[in-house]
This record gives structure tokens, sequence and C-alpha cells, in this order.
């Protein structure tokens, strides 16, 4: 709109053809500006990690500062941060392959060996993913603390793999459904067995597939707040409960705190944009390709 | 698909069998682990959440012991909790806004990507950073960096236009939060919807400018449509998820001030760990799941009838 508006002059004097490539340069030139928009809080925030604890804190802002790398060190040696930044990769990742092992075969086999029921099966899958995870939290505390499973590592993967079952089951029964009938038919009559066929002909084929699961599943891990917050302590604590700790803004060094943050988004981001291709369908639970 | 698997697939066609499993019910048992764990993990919480809402129960006094209270804890949460209507009509009106917000800006944004132009790639991946970044990030940078009333930038730039110094999370926390989540929310709804843009036939907007419909016309009445069953899936997902808010809460205001930004998560969360009281904090999710259950059955409905017409 705004290029439109900027080159109202010229339009009246150019061709049709030259007028729609006009205002085609005005709407990508406004997609740039919100792009930077959009991105700059984060923008903010690595820059602000960059900077002394001064800098941070000064207004007007400093566009050109001489870059420190002081608050990436005193973020990771503070005390715990390796802790949590090792628990959330722990948790991330011991989650993603317990999910995996379960829901794999399951979407092996209501992919590949649909019956009546598998619409039904899928729905109740789907299902268990909607429930607020306020409906399941005292339950959980009062019997983690029971059976000693209170701020430890396993019962957040325990947890965490159930958060994302039914991701792994819908993402990859979509990928399942799509392998060509006839090449699991072929493994058959060579003799394969349902479990060799999966191993040998299928996972194969769906490898970038199961790839891109693994790393939706990791990232919603990775992320997850309510479930650690509630159910994790200085043992088990990952990263987001961590960052949780610069909520009061007094005395806040504002550098130090950047720089952490920056440290904690880094994994997923990295992981986040080689999986960007399938995100879609892993945030629609494979209902949209 | 590779070429080998294309190959693999014409030597075969010639075969009628069905695929069939060596052991019969193989392909059962397969499934079989993955629903256990789903019941134990989700399914048993809920009916011992159900179980606990029936009895009074305080962590902290062991002496007062477990007594059945029937649907006392209920009676109280629902009908002389003043708090807790807060929280849902607080939950209602974020999940709005937020909802709200980040479908208008994440069908803009959706439309302005949905075009050729250079660097598409990088702008793609710029947009939807925010929601790779944690809520407790998000939270923490917004509610410092860019909202705090002395240090932030936003203050900075308004009061170097003449604006008054504003203490946003104070003056404003609802619409604070709502804009935090926004900027989280934002490109989820845009992702799925460029799916849909991109998925839209090219001859119907051919023959849409065929017949002289251009720009806002074309939008409306071709895209739009077209577009339903897309914009139904952001909804429905968008807020069976948002209803679930609580990091940014938790970090940015602690749902204050009063219980100005106080959600139905976030009740539930001072309930169990501030008051260690089993029963409330179990009628109250009882309630949060019926609550969301409901919200998502109307959504269903509603939806479903708005696009029924149209979308197909």
């Amino acid at each position: 709109m705004i290029g439109m508006q900027a080159h109202g002059g010229a339009r009246l004097r150019l061709a049709p053809r030259k007028d729609i490539k006009l205002s085609s340069i005005g709407l990508t030139a406004l997609t740039y500006v919100i792009a930077f928009v959009v991105f700059f809080p984060v923008l903010w925030m690595v820059l602000a990690g960059f900077k002394t604890e001064g800098t941070a804190v000064e207004l007007p802002p400093k566009l050109f500062f001489s870059p420190t790398l002081d608050n990436f060190r005193t973020a990771i040696e503070s005390s715990g941060y390796a802790t949590f930044f090792g628990n959330s990769v722990f948790l991330s990742v011991g989650s993603t392959i317990l999910a995996l092992l379960l829901g794999v075969p399951a979407a092996f086999s209501l992919g590949l060996y649909p019956t009546k029921r598998t619409p039904s099966v899928f729905s109740w899958v789907l299902s268990t993913k909607m429930m607020p995870l306020v409906g399941i939290i005292v339950p959980l505390i009062v019997i983690y603390k029971q059976i000693g499973l209170y701020d430890s590592r396993a019962g957040m993967i325990l947890l965490y793999a159930a958060m994302n079952l039914p991701l792994v089951i819908w993402m990859m029964g979509s990928f399942f459904a799509e392998v060509p009938r006839e090449v699991l038919e072929a493994s058959q009559i060579d003799g394969a067995g349902v479990l060799r066929s999966l191993i040998s002909v299928v996972l194969p084929l769906t490898a970038p597939g199961l790839a891109a699961t693994a790393l939706l599943s990791v990232i919603f891990a990775w992320n997850e707040f309510f479930l650690a917050v509630n159910l994790t302590g200085p043992n088990a604590g990952p990263l987001t409960v961590y960052i949780s700790g610069f909520m009061t803004s007094e005395g806040l060094f504002w550098a130090k705190m950047s720089a952490a943050s920056t440290l904690a988004i880094a994994p997923v981001f990295i992981a986040g944009w080689v999986a960007q291709r399938w995100l879609v369908r892993g945030l629609t639970m494979g209902a949209v390709k | 698909m590779n070429p080998s698997t294309a190959v693999a697939a014409t030597a075969y066609t010639e075969s009628t069998r069905r695929p069939r499993p060596r052991w019969p019910g193989f392909e059962f048992f397969m499934l079989l682990p993955a629903l256990l764990y789903l019941v134990v993990m989700t399914q048993a919480p809920f009916i011992l959440t159900l179980w606990y809402s029936l009895h009074t129960w305080i962590l902290t006094s062991p002496e007062l012991g477990k007594p059945w209270v029937g649907l006392e804890n209920f009676n109280y949460t629902v009908l002389q909790d003043p708090t807790f209507r807060d929280a849902i009509i607080n939950t209602l009106v974020m999940t709005v806004g937020i909802v709200g917000g980040s479908l208008v800006l994440g069908l803009a944004f959706a439309l302005l990507l949905h075009r050729p132009f250079p660097l598409r790639g990088l702008v793609r991946s710029l947009m939807i950073a925010p929601f790779f970044v944690m809520p407790t990030v998000s939270a923490v940078v917004w509610k410092n960096l860019l909202l705090n009333p002395v240090f932030g930038l936003f203050n900075w730039i308004t009061t170097s236009v003449g604006l008054p110094r504003t203490d946003w999370l104070g003056v404003a926390p609802k619409l604070s939060v709502i804009t935090i989540s926004v900027w989280e929310w934002t490109p989820f709804m845009m992702l799925i919807l460029l799916a849909g843009l991109q998925g839209l036939p090219e001859e119907v907007r051919e023959a849409a400018h065929l017949d002289g419909a251009s720009g806002i016309g074309e939008f409306l009445h071709i895209t739009l449509p077209l577009l339903g069953r897309y914009i139904q899936l952001t909804v429905l997902l968008g807020t069976i998820y948002v209803l679930q808010l609580f990091g940014e809460i938790y970090v940015a205001t602690q749902g204050g001030p009063g219980t100005a930004t106080t959600t139905v998560p976030f009740y539930v969360y001072q309930t169990i760990s501030q008051s260690n009281d089993v029963g409330s904090s179990a009628a109250q999710g009882v309630l949060a799941v019926i609550f969301a259950s409901v919200i998502a059955a109307l959504l269903l409905r509603l939806l479903a009838g708005t696009f029924r017409g149209s979308s197909q």
C-alpha cells in the first residue's frame, strides 16, 4: 500500500504493465519492512548479548558498538547454566527417541494396514494431544513426588514423549500413507516380514519425513515450559525454566540475560530452519502437506 | 519418490496380491504399545484429576486427611471463587485477541509472501522466527528490552515523539500479553495459510482475471472462500494451543496486576504450587478441560457451518 502511494505520480505516465511492476516493487519493499519488524525483537536480543551492560540499557540505543563475547562467557560459566542446557538437550533428544520408538511402529501399522477402525484410532490419538495440560498436572505432581520421579530427567522424558507421540503417529502416518502399495507388496512377496519391510524398505523411503518429525519433536520438547516449571527443580530443570528466572526486572543484567537467551534459542533456530519444509505438516498434524 | 522406487513399483504392478502381514495381528501389536502409553500418560492422570476433585486434600496439611467432599470443590470453584471467574473471562478475551490478531496478520503476511520476489526464502525464514523462540525468552525480551518503562525501546520511541512514558505491562496488561503472543503466533497462522494459497488452483485465479476481477475483489470473492478450510484449521488449532497460554503470563505479569492477566492454566498453577490445594486445583483442571472441549466443539460447528457453502 505504501509503495502504491509512493509511486502514485509515476502511475499516470506509465503503461499498465509498468504500473503492475511498480506496485509490485512497493509490495516487495513493504514485505521487507514487515520482515524486519517481525524479526526485530530477536535481532535486538542478539545484539544486546554482544553489548556491555552499560551499552545494553543506553538510550538512544547505540547502533555501532564494539561487540564483546564476555556476556556469553559469563552466561555459560554462571552457576547452573550448563546443567540446564544439558537437561534441555537430554530431555528433548531422549523424549524424541522414545516417541519415535513407540510412534513409528504405530504409524506404520495405521498408515499401511488400515482397517475400518483406523480413522477413529487416529482421532483418539489426536484428542490426547488436545487435552489441556492443566487437566493432568495435579496428579502428575502428586504421583511424581510419591514415586521419586519429581525433578528427574527420566520423569520429564516420559512426559515429553507422551506429548510428542501424537505428532509422531500423525506425521509418520501421513508419510507412510504416501508409500506406494506396490513397493510394500513387492517386499512382502520377497518374503520379508512386517518388521523387515518396515526397516529395510519403508523407513529408507520415508527418511526425510522421519528426520523432519524428529526435529519438530525436539523443538516442541525444547520449548516446553508448563510441565517443566511444575515438575522440575534444580536437577532436571531445562532452559525454559532457567530463563524464566529473569522475570524480575530489578537489578537485572540485560546483556547477560540476552546472551543466555540467545544461546537458549540457538539450537531450535538451527533445527527449525532445517525442518522448515515440513513445518506446516507438523503444525497441522499432517493435515496440510 | 526417487527413481529406484518408481522402477521397483512398475516392476511389481502386475501383482494383485493385497499386502498381508506374515503373522496375523502383528500390525496390531505394533500399534498397541503407543496406545497403551498414551492411555497411561494422558487418560489415567485425567481420571485421577476427576477423583482428586471430589476430595479435600491440602498437601501441606496431611493431618486433615483426604476426606470425600463430593462436588464441594466445584461448588466453591464455580459459584464462589471470583478469581476463577476472572480467569475464565481473561482466557476468553485474550484467546480471542491472540487468535484474531494473529489470523489477520498471518493472512496479510501470507498474501505478501505468496508473490515472487528476491530473497523470498530469507524473508520467509525471518518471518517464522518468532515461532521458534521459547515462550519464556519471548516474554523476557518483550518485558525488559522492549516494554520496560525506563530502559525499554518502546518507551524511547514514544517519549521521543512527545508521548508520555508508559508502563505498558502495568497500564495495559492484557493488550501487552496479547501483543507478545500475537507476535509468537502470527508465523503459525501465516505458514498454514501460505500453504493454502500455494495449493489454490491457478486456473481459478486466471479465470478471475479474465472476468476482470482484480485486487480486493479477487481476494474477497475468490481467494478468501477457497482458503476457508485452511482458515478453519488455523483458528481451531490456534485456539486449542492459545487456551493453554502460560509461559508468557508466568514471566511477563505473574497473572497481574491483580488478576488482570490470570488465565485458567496460570490460576491452576497458583492453586497447586502456591496453595498446595490438590482438591481445588483438580476441580479447576476438570473445569478447564470441559471449557476447552466446549470451545473446540463450538468452534468446529461454527466454522463448519460458515465455510460449508463457500469452501467446497
